[in-house]
């Protein structure tokens, strides 16, 4: 039997529901009243209309004009059964549109056939991720089963609710309505489309779709036209969410967590095992034939930066590594609770180095990391800056500030909100006319747990530290999102 | 090729020779299809007990519906009363097979009855099955 994606719709989808042992109820005693950060994983029930934020820290910045859309849960509960882990709750597409000086928020669930069925049922059916499902579930096609709810691409002027699954959702920019699934050609109908489009130095973009130990190598224009698309066989079947990208190479992380058995949830058909190490595979651009395979350590990840190519051959590429799946297993889990103990420990910033004698070093950090990026100026490009979000690991899950890493210097400078912000991923926003790394605003959202609504905010790159120079703040907490993209 | 597929494509693989009359009679079902695609044609199976829809028996009735002709109904009429359920596919291309992506999903549109999808696979016949025991009327969405 060939491993694959396809058994997330082969799987018995009606499992038992999770038994619970005496150690979870007296956890669950001793923790009866919801943490302050369960506002990062509460339900939304409406979308949001436009609304103005209103500025209640500096000034905002003159030139920074966009819109920062981002993607993320927005619903996991209903009376006939609830998503029990993080990445399975409806995708809710946020928009914050900054224009001479104001900022105004909207955000729109995704109108997919998992929400309307499961809106009709009053019941979470639909197996997922970390979701087991049940026998109500309505799933003839991947699509189905898709929750649009991980990360966006500009399309033209269009914009793409992405899952991993499945297809791209194409949505309106301005009203955020659901427009359709696409499909980029007739005779790839339904493959998957992953989260994290990568874009190329020459203005293409390229993505992948995971299949077992196949995947589908997207290669399409700006306004997400099919250039091309082609199956390639990788070394092992393992799971992985993200890749990254040189202006040459293509670049999968093939983690030890590999497909050993069918069923649902999705994620429980994988199997973490550290004896197998970490493979790297490079891919030519060019010649998608041409792959070369280089062994680390085990580790696990989620996200990867963009990667460059020294002079000498040599390719280096910055992530967000994990010593295990705990996090993806168990700990999202724990977010949707809204309560207990965190298990597992937070992802380390690093370093992944591919010597062109074929040696490969893992250079890790001592400081806690997610969501990497770095310049869009410079994607596939040499570096020297990755910015991330910062400060997990204390008494709760999920990040409380953000730092940037310059890699030439060795040095990281942050900022910390503390334990009253849930800080979600930044996305960094080139100043118009400057080409300097550092000459970049990050703009991202915060969910204020003192205030209980949630915040833009634009940092300097120059000046992280220095904490933000706009702060504006909605009316609303919208829940935490993942992933966000800007368009300017 | 997966056992989704397998599935799915050989219990729609079926014969193109019969061709109803829209003509709808005291015991009958009437199915109109709403598609996505002015192409190709549809093809309906037929069938009167969950033994036969699990691929354990023939189908009782079939059609093809040519929609580049224009066609966009199928009507089996003079049924006996009782439960039925069916199996169908639109073959857009019109190459007289069900089409599937490199890693083996379906793409070209697929219904049942009662526009029921199935749990990770086709709908079964739990799903599926209408009681006929007058004129019964569907439209089934193949987009």
């Amino acid at each position: 039997m060939t491993p694959s994606r396809r058994h997330f719709l082969l799987g018995a989808a009606a499992l038992s529901a999770a038994v619970a042992t005496p150690e979870m109820v007296r956890a669950a005693i001793a923790q009866d009243v919801a943490a302050d950060w369960s506002l990062a994983a509460a339900d939304l029930e409406t979308d949001i209309a436009p609304r103005a934020m209103r500025l209640i820290h500096g000034r905002a910045p003159v030139g920074l004009q966009g819109t920062l859309f981002r993607n993320g849960p927005g619903k996991f509960r209903r009376p006939g059964g609830s998503v029990t882990h993080w990445f399975d709750g409806d995708g809710l597409m946020r928009s914050f549109d900054i224009r001479d000086g104001h900022a105004t928020l909207s955000a729109r669930f995704a109108d997919t056939p998992k929400r309307r069925h499961e809106a009709a049922l009053d019941a979470v059916v639909t197996p997922g991720f970390g979701t087991p499902g049940d026998a109500r579930a309505r799933v003839g096609s991947n699509d189905d089963a898709n929750a649009a709810n991980t990360a966006v691409m500009v399309a033209g002027d269009k914009i793409w609710a992405l899952w991993e699954g499945g297809s791209p959702l194409e949505m309106d920019a301005g009203t955020l309505a659901t427009e359709r699934f696409v499909t980029l050609r007739a005779d790839l109908r339904g493959m998957p489309f992953q989260a994290h489009p990568r874009r190329a130095p020459d203005g293409t973009i390229w993505n992948v779709g995971s299949h077992g130990d196949r995947v589908v190598v997207w290669h399409l224009d700006a306004a997400g036209g099919l250039i091309d698309a082609r199956v390639l066989d990788l070394p092992r079947a393992s799971y992985f969410h993200d890749f990254a990208a040189t202006d040459r190479h293509l670049i999968f992380v093939l983690q030890p967590w590999v497909f050993e058995r069918t069923g649902m949830p999705f994620s429980s058909q994988f199997a973490w095992k550290p004896e197998m190490g970490t493979q790297v595979v490079m891919v030519d651009k060019a010649d998608l034939g041409r792959m070369r395979v280089f062994d680390l350590p085990a580790f696990s990840f989620f996200h990867l930066g963009d990667g460059w190519a020294e002079a000498d051959g040599t390719i280096r590429f910055d992530l967000a590594a994990g010593k295990d799946v705990t996090f993806a297993v168990d700990g999202a889990k724990v977010i949707v609770q809204g309560r207990g103990p965190m298990p597992g420990e937070p992802s380390h910033l690093a370093l992944i180095t591919l010597r062109p004698d074929g040696r490969a070093e893992m250079t890790a950090t001592d400081v806690t990391a997610e969501f990497p990026k770095g310049d869009p100026r410079r994607a596939g490009l040499k570096r020297d800056l990755t910015v991330h979000v910062a400060g997990e690991g204390g008494g709760r899950p999920l990040p409380t500030g953000l730092a940037v890493r310059d890699w030439s210097t060795g040095r990281s400078h942050g900022f910390d909100f503390g334990e009253t912000h849930v800080v979600e991923e930044m996305v960094f926003v080139p100043k118009s006319g400057a080409t300097a790394e550092r000459d970049a605003w990050l703009v991202g959202p915060s969910i204020n747990l003192k205030t209980g609504v949630t915040e833009l905010h634009a940092f300097d790159v120059a000046g992280i530290e220095d904490g933000p120079i706009a702060t504006w703040a909605a009316d609303v907490a919208l829940p935490a999102g993942f992933h966000g993209v800007w368009k300017g | 090729m997966t056992r989704f597929v397998h599935i799915a494509a050989a219990a729609l693989m079926i014969s193109t020779a019969a061709h109803a009359e829209p003509d709808v009679t005291q015991t009958s079902l009437a199915l109109t299809f709403d598609v996505g695609a002015d192409t190709g044609r549809i093809m309906v199976a037929l069938f009167d007990s969950a033994e036969a829809y699990a691929g354990r028996g023939a189908p009782v009735a079939q059609s093809m519906v040519d929609v580049a002709a224009g066609q966009r109904g199928a009507a089996f009429s003079d049924l006996k009363p009782g439960t039925y359920a069916a199996k169908i596919f639109h073959d857009v291309d019109g190459d007289g097979q069900m089409d599937t992506n490199p890693f083996g999903m379906p793409t070209e549109p697929y219904a049942f009855t009662n526009n029921a999808r199935g749990n990770m696979g086709p709908a079964g016949w739990d799903r599926a099955n209408v009681t006929v025991t007058g004129a019964v009327v569907q439209t089934i969405s193949l987009k």
